[in-house]
C-alpha cells in the first residue's frame, strides 16, 4: 500500500515538473549559475541574501569557493571558473597574462587600514607614531619602521601604564605567504623602507627586504586568512592582538553589523595602498558578474554596506556617517604597488627567512 | 553553466528514486556529511554536533586521534583520505611544515582558551597568586625552589604541554619577538628550573586531568586549558578547588579552528560552510561556552564571569628549527628524565611473527624510526630503561641509562639485546610486574617520571593471580603505589583483567589488535 502511495506521489511530482518544465520554456525567467573563485575577504558579500536576491534579478546565481589572492594567482585550477576575483591589481594582471584575458572590472576597493584600540593609539602618539587629524587616526609608518628596527618592546614605551607587555611593537598580519592583506602591508612597508618610492629592480629588492623580513618572522605564527587575525581583535581584544592589519572594508562592515565595542580604533598608515578588488571574467557568465557589480545601483549600494569604496564615493560617505565610523573619506596619501613580479620577489624572500 | 531546468529534473528523478526506495546510495540529506579528524580533546562537542544535525541537517562524523598523529596524517596525506576536514586546538604547529601549506584550505576558528596554570586554592594563596598574575620568570623561580609542583601533558602528543613549553620559553626569552633557535639556547637554564617542579606527565590533555582528580596528592596543580580546569572545578571533583593562575606576560590560547582539507569534495565544503556558520551562530556560541567552558569566538557573545581577563599572547615560533630546537631541548636536556620498566612477554605463544613486531617496536625507539614521529618518540638523553622479558618467570632484567649526550651507543646496545630475545615457556604476568616494581624501589622512585609499560599476548598462567597481585600491590608504600602501569592489548590479553590492572595502578590500556604495537608503543612514549 505505502509503495503504491509512494509511486503515486512520484508520478505526481514529476508530472508537475513537466508542467514547470514547459511553463517555463520561452518566458525571461532563466537562472544561470555562474562560479567564481574570490578573495576570501569579498565571501559574506556573495553569501549575503540581498547580494544573491540582487544577482537573481538578473537572472543569475553566483557560487564562489574563496581562496587567497596570491593562490588564485598561482595554484588554484581557473579552468573549473567563469572568473576569477581577487583582492589586488598585481594578482589580477598576473591571470590576465596567463589566461590571455583582456577585460576586467574593478568595482570596489579597500584601503589597508589598522585597527586598534583608543589606549594603544593614545600610547602610539606619546610615540609619536600615531597622530590624530579631527576623528581621524593616521599611522606614520616610516617611525613604525624606526621602532621595528630598535626592537622596541611595548613595555619599553615611555609612560606606559596601559599595555606594558614584553612582546615587540609589531602589526599583527596574516601569513604573506599566502595571503592578500599581508602582501599589501608589505607593499606599504616596501615603499617606506625604499625611500619613498615604489621598489623596481633587483637592488632595490635586495636593500629593502631584511627591513620587511622581520616584520613578518619576528611575529611568529600567523594566520592565513584575513578574517583570523580580525576575528581575534574583535572577540579577544587587546591582549591577543593590539594593532592589526586589516582592509578598511573590514572594519567598516564590523560597525554596519554592529560588532565594534567601545574604544575600537581604525587608522590610516601613512602612506597606504589601496587592495583593488579586480574580477577577470573567463566567459559570458563571468562577464556579466563583472558588469552588474559595476554598474547596477542596488550591487553598489550592497558594496557599500560592506564597507568597500565604491564609483560614488557619496555612498561609502552615507554609510559610514550613518554608522559614525571615523573614516579618511579623501584618501590623499596613496602609493602604487610594486609590479606583480617585484610583489612576488619580496614575498619570495620572506618566505625564505621562515625556513 | 547548467540551467535551472537541468537541475529540476535531476531533482525530480532523485525525488522519484528517493518515494520509491531506489535510493539506496549516498543521499546524505540536504545538508549533506562532513568528516572531520579530530583532536581527542574535541569529544566533549559531541552533543553540540548532534544538535547541529537536528537543526540544519548536516551529519557530522569525527574520527579522534593525537595531535602529532593528527599532523603526520595531514602531511602525509592520508588524512584526505576519508576526511574533510582537521578540527585541533590549534594548527601552529602544523603549519610550520612546508608540506602543510598545500593541503589546508581555510579555518575558522570555533572557540578559543588560553593554557594556563592551575593551582589548588591554598598552594595558590601561599604564594599570593590568588592576588596578583605573576610573570613567567617568577613561577619558574618558584618552582626551582621546590615551591610548588604540577603535572603537564607531553609536548608532542598534546597541544596543551606544546603550548606551554612555547610560552614558558617566549616568556623568559625576553626579546619581545618570536622565538629563534639561539634563543632557545638562552633560555634552556630558566626552562630546567620550571620542569624539575613537574610531576606527572601525560600523552593527552584528558587522561592528566582524570589522573590528578584521582589522586590530587601528586601535585599542586596542572599546566592545562583554562577549560579543563574550569571543568574540574565545576564537577567538584577535587577536594579543592584550583586557582587558575594567568601569567601576567601572557599565555599561548588555542584558538580551535575547523580547517578544511583541500582535497575536500563541493558537496562537502558546502556542508563544512554550513556546519561552521552554525557553531558560530550567537545561541550556539552560548551553548559551548556553558558545555565545554571555552571561550566564544565571536564578538556577539560575552565570555562569562568565570573567565579572568584575557591575557596578552606570546609570539609562537614562525621557523620550524625553532620549534625542533625547543622539543629536542625539552626531551634531552630540560625535562625530568623518565624511567620505564618494560614488562615483556615472551612467552611460546609469542613465537614468530609477534616476537617480531615487538622487536620491531622496541627498535623504532631506538632510532630506526626516522619519521616526524620517531624522531621525538625515540628514547631520549638522559633516560633509564629497563626491559624485563619474562615468560614462567621473570628473566634477569636489563638495565640502561643514555648519556646526556652521546647516546648513539646505549641506543645500539638496547636494539642489540632486543633481537636476542627468544620466546618459550608460559606467562607469569604478576609475578613479573611485582618484580619490576620491586626492581624500581622506593629510594629513587621521585627523582625521574617513573612508568610501567606492561605487553602480553595472553592470560597470566604461571605463579600469582591478579588478586595476589592486587593485595601485593596494597601492601607497597605510596610511592610505588603511583608507579602506573599502562597495558597493551595483543593476542589474546585478558581484556578485562588489563583493565582493572590500569585502573588500580591509575595508568591505562592501549590496544594493539586494532594498530602495530610499533604505533602502540610511540603512543605510550607519549605517558613516560
Amino acid at each position: 500500500m505505502r509503495r503504491i502511495l509512494s509511486i503515486g506521489l512520484a508520478v505526481v511530482l514529476l508530472a508537475g515538473v513537466v508542467i514547470a518544465l514547459l511553463r517555463g520554456h520561452g518566458s525571461s525567467h532563466r537562472t544561470t549559475t555562474v562560479h567564481g573563485v574570490i578573495g576570501s575577504e569579498k565571501e559574506a558579500f556573495f553569501a549575503d541574501p540581498a547580494v544573491r536576491k540582487a544577482f537573481a534579478r538578473d537572472g543569475l546565481t553566483v557560487e564562489v569557493d574563496s581562496a587567497g589572492s596570491r593562490q588564485i594567482a598561482t595554484s588554484v585550477d581557473l579552468s573549473r571558473y567563469d572568473f576569477a576575483f581577487p583582492s589586488s591589481a598585481p594578482a589580477a594582471d598576473r591571470i590576465q597574462q596567463q589566461r590571455h584575458v583582456t577585460a576586467r572590472y574593478a568595482p570596489f576597493a579597500s584601503p589597508m587600514a589598522i585597527a586598534t584600540f583608543q589606549p594603544i593609539a593614545d600610547l602610539l602618539a606619546g610615540a609619536g607614531v600615531a597622530k590624530r587629524q579631527g576623528p581621524v587616526w593616521t599611522f606614520d609608518v616610516s617611525r613604525y619602521l624606526g621602532l621595528v628596527a630598535r626592537h622596541t618592546r611595548w613595555d619599553r614605551l615611555p609612560h606606559n601604564t596601559a599595555y606594558p607587555v614584553r612582546r615587540d611593537v609589531l602589526v599583527s598580519t596574516t601569513d604573506p605567504r599566502s595571503s592578500n592583506s599581508a602582501a599589501m602591508y608589505l607593499a606599504i612597508a616596501s615603499y617606506v623602507a625604499n625611500g619613498d618610492a615604489v621598489v623596481r629592480g633587483a637592488a632595490e629588492e635586495r636593500r629593502v627586504l631584511p627591513t620587511l623580513t622581520g616584520l613578518f618572522v619576528d611575529q611568529g605564527y600567523t594566520d592565513n586568512t584575513t578574517e583570523g587575525p580580525f576575528a581575534d581583535y574583535l572577540s579577544l581584544g587587546m591582549g591577543k592582538a593590539p594593532l592589526v592589519c586589516v582592509y578598511e572594508a573590514q572594519f567598516v562592515d564590523a560597525a554596519v553589523r554592529n560588532l565594534l565595542k567601545a574604544g575600537m580604533v581604525l587608522m590610516y598608515p601613512t602612506p597606504t595602498v589601496q587592495s583593488r578588488h579586480t574580477l577577470i571574467p573567463f566567459d559570458d557568465g563571468g562577464d556579466r558578474v563583472g558588469r552588474l557589480l559595476t554598474s547596477d545601483p542596488e550591487l553598489q549600494r550592497l558594496a557599500a554596506l560592506h564597507g568597500f569604496r565604491t564609483a560614488d564615493p557619496a555612498r561609502f560617505a552615507a554609510v559610514t556617517a550613518d554608522h559614525h565610523v571615523p573614516v579618511r573619506t579623501d584618501l590623499i596619501d596613496v602609493v602604487d604597488t610594486p609590479s606583480y613580479d617585484t610583489l612576488e620577489h619580496l614575498l619570495a624572500g620572506v618566505a625564505k627567512a621562515y625556513g | 553553466m547548467r540551467t535551472w531546468r537541468l537541475a529540476a529534473v535531476a531533482g525530480a528523478l532523485s525525488l522519484v528514486a528517493a518515494c520509491t526506495g531506489g535510493g539506496d546510495g549516498d543521499s546524505g540529506g540536504r545538508g549533506g556529511t562532513v568528516r572531520i579528524l579530530a583532536g581527542s580533546e574535541l569529544a566533549d562537542m559531541r552533543p553540540i554536533l548532534d544538535q547541529a544535525e537536528k537543526d540544519i541537517g548536516v551529519t557530522v562524523k569525527v574520527d579522534y586521534t593525537g595531535t602529532l598523529a593528527g599532523v603526520q596524517q595531514v602531511l602525509d596525506g592520508s588524512a584526505g583520505r576519508g576526511h574533510d576536514a582537521i578540527w585541533f586546538s590549534s594548527n601552529r604547529y602544523l603549519a610550520l611544515h612546508p608540506a602543510a601549506q598545500s593541503r589546508l584550505g581555510p579555518s575558522v576558528k570555533i572557540m578559543s582558551s588560553p593554557v594556563l596554570l592551575g593551582l589548588r586554592a591554598s598552594a595558590a594563596h601561599r604564594l599570593g597568586w590568588d592576588r596578583t598574575r605573576p610573570t613567567w620568570a617568577a613561577i619558574s623561580a618558584a618552582a626551582a625552589a621546590g615551591k610548588f609542583t604540577y603535572g603537564m601533558t607531553n609536548p608532542v602528543s598534546s597541544n596543551s604541554g606544546f603550548s606551554a613549553l612555547v610560552g614558558v620559553a617566549a616568556a623568559l626569552s625576553g626579546t619581545g619577538s618570536a622565538l629563534d633557535a639561539p634563543a632557545v639556547e638562552r633560555v634552556a637554564p630558566s626552562l630546567r628550573g620550571f620542569f624539575s617542579a613537574q610531576r606527572i606527565t601525560s600523552g593527552s590533555s584528558g587522561w592528566l586531568s582524570d589522573t590528578y582528580a584521582a589522586d590530587p596528592g601528586r601535585a599542586d596543580g596542572l599546566v592545562n586549558y583554562e577549560s579543563v580546569l574550569l571543568t574540574l572545578n565545576a564537577a567538584h571533583r577535587l577536594p579543592e578547588p584550583l586557582t587558575l593562575v594567568y601569567p601576567a606576560d601572557g599565555v599561548v590560547t588555542a584558538d580551535y579552528p575547523l580547517t578544511r582539507l583541500s582535497s575536500a569534495s563541493q558537496r562537502a565544503s558546502e556542508a563544512l560552510r554550513s556546519l561552521t556558520d552554525y557553531l558560530r551562530r550567537p545561541a550556539v556560541q552560548r551553548r559551548v561556552m556553558t558545555l565545554t567552558h571555552r571561550r566564544p569566538a565571536v564578538p556577539e557573545v560575552r565570555p562569562g564571569a568565570e573567565f579572568g581577563a584575557q591575557p596578552p599572547e606570546l609570539p609562537f615560533p614562525a621557523r620550524p628549527e625553532a620549534a625542533d630546537a625547543l622539543i629536542d631541548a625539552y626531551f634531552n636536556r630540560l625535562r625530568r628524565p623518565a624511567r620505564t620498566v618494560y614488562v615483556l612477554d615472551v612467552s611460546g605463544s609469542m613465537r614468530g611473527a609477534r616476537l617480531a613486531a615487538l622487536k620491531a617496536a622496541l627498535a623504532a625507539l631506538t632510532g630506526a624510526d626516522t619519521s616526524l614521529s620517531g624522531r621525538f618518540q625515540r628514547f631520549h638523553d638522559r633516560e633509564q630503561v629497563t626491559l624485563l622479558p619474562f615468560s614462567s618467570t621473570p628473566r634477569r632484567p636489563a638495565t640502561y641509562v643514555l648519556p646526556a649526550t652521546g647516546s648513539a651507543a646505549t641506543l645500539a646496545r638496547i636494539r642489540a639485546d632486543t633481537e636476542k630475545l627468544t620466546a618459550g615457556g608460559s606467562t607469569a604476568i604478576y609475578e613479573s610486574l611485582e618484580q619490576a616494581y620491586s626492581a624500581i624501589g622506593t629510594s629513587s622512585a621521585t627523582d625521574r617520571i617513573t612508568s610501567i609499560v606492561l605487553m602480553s599476548d595472553g592470560e597470566s598462567n604461571q605463579g600469582d593471580s591478579f588478586a595476589d597481585f592486587r593485595s601485593w600491590y596494597g601492601r607497597q608504600p605510596l610511592a610505588l603505589r603511583r608507579i602506573p602501569v599502562f597495558a597493551i592489548l595483543f593476542g589474546e590479553s585478558a581484556t578485562s583483567e588489563m583493565n582493572a590492572l590500569a585502573a588500580l595502578t591509575r595508568g591505562r590500556t592501549f590496544d594493539a589488535r586494532l594498530q602495530s604495537l610499533s604505533a602502540v608503543f610511540g603512543e605510550i612514549r607519549g605517558y613516560q
